[in-house]
């Protein structure tokens, strides 16, 4: 799901300008991404990169990106590849709190949540999906002492509500419905 | 018949201008339809209280009322100053001003020169200066050069400015324009940046949402839901559109500014303190005579303190 997952490149978005402020700007932005992801009907992950972004401000971020994941919360994901500016880091956190939506950022190797964080009580199921391309909740509950695959299930369901994580449909040894799940990036 | 409000012989500045107002009865809610502004010599208005200032004057003449403002030091006085900083330039023509306006701009002939101070800048709705967050960031750091953090300040300031230009292109629904304004206070040791509009201000157009979402805070008094807003983000279009303002007031906090904000009828001063912004409440003021919009305020020290406040 991650590999090969195409980059968006967020100034090509932004009509020849190297800062993002504003709504009405962030809007616009907005819908210039919303018609490139649509046109991507099979990418379930898109790389997020700030290559030329000189700046932004907290409601372009809360228009553009944070937006864009929300709409697609729990059908695809996005992650930034290239976030190192301070300011812009707290921007788009600032921005994905107050949205309730959590955007993934990858540095190197380690792949972390931008916004909100997950309760206690999900955390490490979600650290442990995090390690690992794909997972399913039968691994997790192997992993953890008198975890029940069913207690796994509803973790791993509730992440993928909030943003957290993707899924697939599997069809299961039983004849039942499992799911597979995916971190974004 | 005229109401005459005086100006003290001092620093003016918004504390002063509310102590000012407060004296004599509201000009907004006064029967009268003429109302004068006399500024004696010996005052100097800053910058806080000039961006109030020219709003309100703008606020009514477009209601109708005669409006004169009389400057007893003629041109020499603050007059001048304000003409500097292009308080002329924005202020509405019917205004009768008292000697005769200046000929000349001083901020169109001086305009960009001194880094000290950015001169007031209209917003006008129907085009945004692109380029107004990055001169009043510019002007900031420049005013702020002898602190250690001044880079981090620069990249959080550009963000404060950003979002409270943007509030009033978002929030305003008013044909009046808003301003912004800067100036480095060297003996004082501040920066002051002035953000005006006369819009309907943020607690008309919250209150309504929030008897629905919180009616809780709907019934605070409006200086402890003011200090809500900026503590928790709330705005008129749900949670996620508050942010801004938190933000703005998150990134200012760190740097020690002090945040000042008017509304149509009430006054809040917050002060940095260890658990971010809190309300000085002997600067703090309800029953304010009507000023329309919202008008905000940072104080950013030009050095950086060694013990925390």
């Amino acid at each position: 799901m991650n590999e090969n997952s195409p980059v968006i490149r967020l100034a090509q978005f932004m009509d020849g300008s190297d800062e993002g402020w504003g709504r009405e700007q962030g809007r616009a932005v907005y819908s210039r991404l919303l018609e490139f992801v649509e046109s991507q009907p099979g990418v379930l992950v898109f790389k997020i990169s700030l290559e030329g972004v000189r700046r932004i401000d907290i409601s372009f971020a809360s228009e553009t990106v944070v937006e864009l994941a929300k709409r697609f919360r729990g059908m695809k994901g996005f992650c930034f590849v290239d976030l190192v500016d301070p300011d812009m880091w707290e921007n788009w956190e600032a921005a994905a709190v107050r949205k309730e939506q959590p955007i993934m950022l990858r540095t190197g190797a380690t792949l972390r949540v931008l916004g909100p964080q997950p309760n206690q009580g999900l955390a490490d199921a979600l650290q442990f999906a995090l390690k690992r391309a794909q997972t399913r909740a039968a691994e997790f509950a192997d992993s953890v002492p008198k975890m029940s695959i069913a207690n796994a299930s509803s973790k791993f369901k509730q992440l993928w509500q909030m943003g957290f994580l993707l899924r697939q449909e599997l069809s299961a040894n039983s004849g039942g419905i499992e799911f597979s799940y995916y971190r974004i990036g | 018949m005229a109401v005459t409000i005086t100006f003290p012989s001092k620093w003016v500045d918004a504390a002063t201008l509310e102590k000012t107002l407060r004296t004599f009865p509201g000009p907004h809610e006064s029967q009268d339809t003429n109302i004068e502004f006399v500024i004696p010599a010996g005052s100097k208005i800053m910058i806080d209280a000039s961006t109030r200032l020219l709003s309100l004057l703008n606020q009514l003449e477009d209601t109708s009322k005669r409006v004169r403002l009389i400057f007893e030091e003629g041109e020499t006085g603050v007059m001048g100053y304000l003409n500097r900083m292009g308080f002329f330039d924005n202020l509405d023509d019917r205004v009768d001003v008292k000697p005769p306006r200046p000929k000349y701009s001083g901020a169109e002939v001086y305009g960009g020169m001194n880094t000290g101070l950015v001169e007031i800048a209209r917003i006008d709705h129907k085009k945004k200066d692109k380029a107004l967050p990055t001169r009043l960031t510019d002007a900031l750091r420049n005013g702020c050069k002898h602190r250690a953090d001044v880079e981090e300040l620069g990249g959080a300031a550009w963000t404060i400015f950003a979002e409270l230009i943007d509030n009033i292109f978002s929030h305003s629904e008013t044909k009046l324009d808003g301003y912004a304004a800067l100036q480095v206070y060297k003996q004082g040791k501040t920066a002051k940046v002035a953000v005006s509009d006369s819009g309907l201000g943020i607690m008309e157009t919250l209150r309504p949402a929030l008897k629905q979402a919180a009616p809780k805070l709907a019934i605070l008094p409006e200086v402890d839901l003011l200090v809500e807003i900026f503590r928790q983000g709330l705005s008129r279009h749900g949670n996620d559109r508050g942010c801004g303002l938190k933000g703005s007031a998150a990134k200012a906090v760190k740097f020690k500014a002090e945040l000042d904000i008017r509304l149509p009828n009430s006054r809040v001063l917050l002060v940095p303190g260890l658990q971010g912004y809190r309300p000085n409440t002997a600067y703090s003021y309800s029953s304010l005579p009507l000023i329309w919009g919202t008008h905000i305020c940072f104080t950013f020290p030009l050095t950086q303190a060694q013990s925390s406040g």
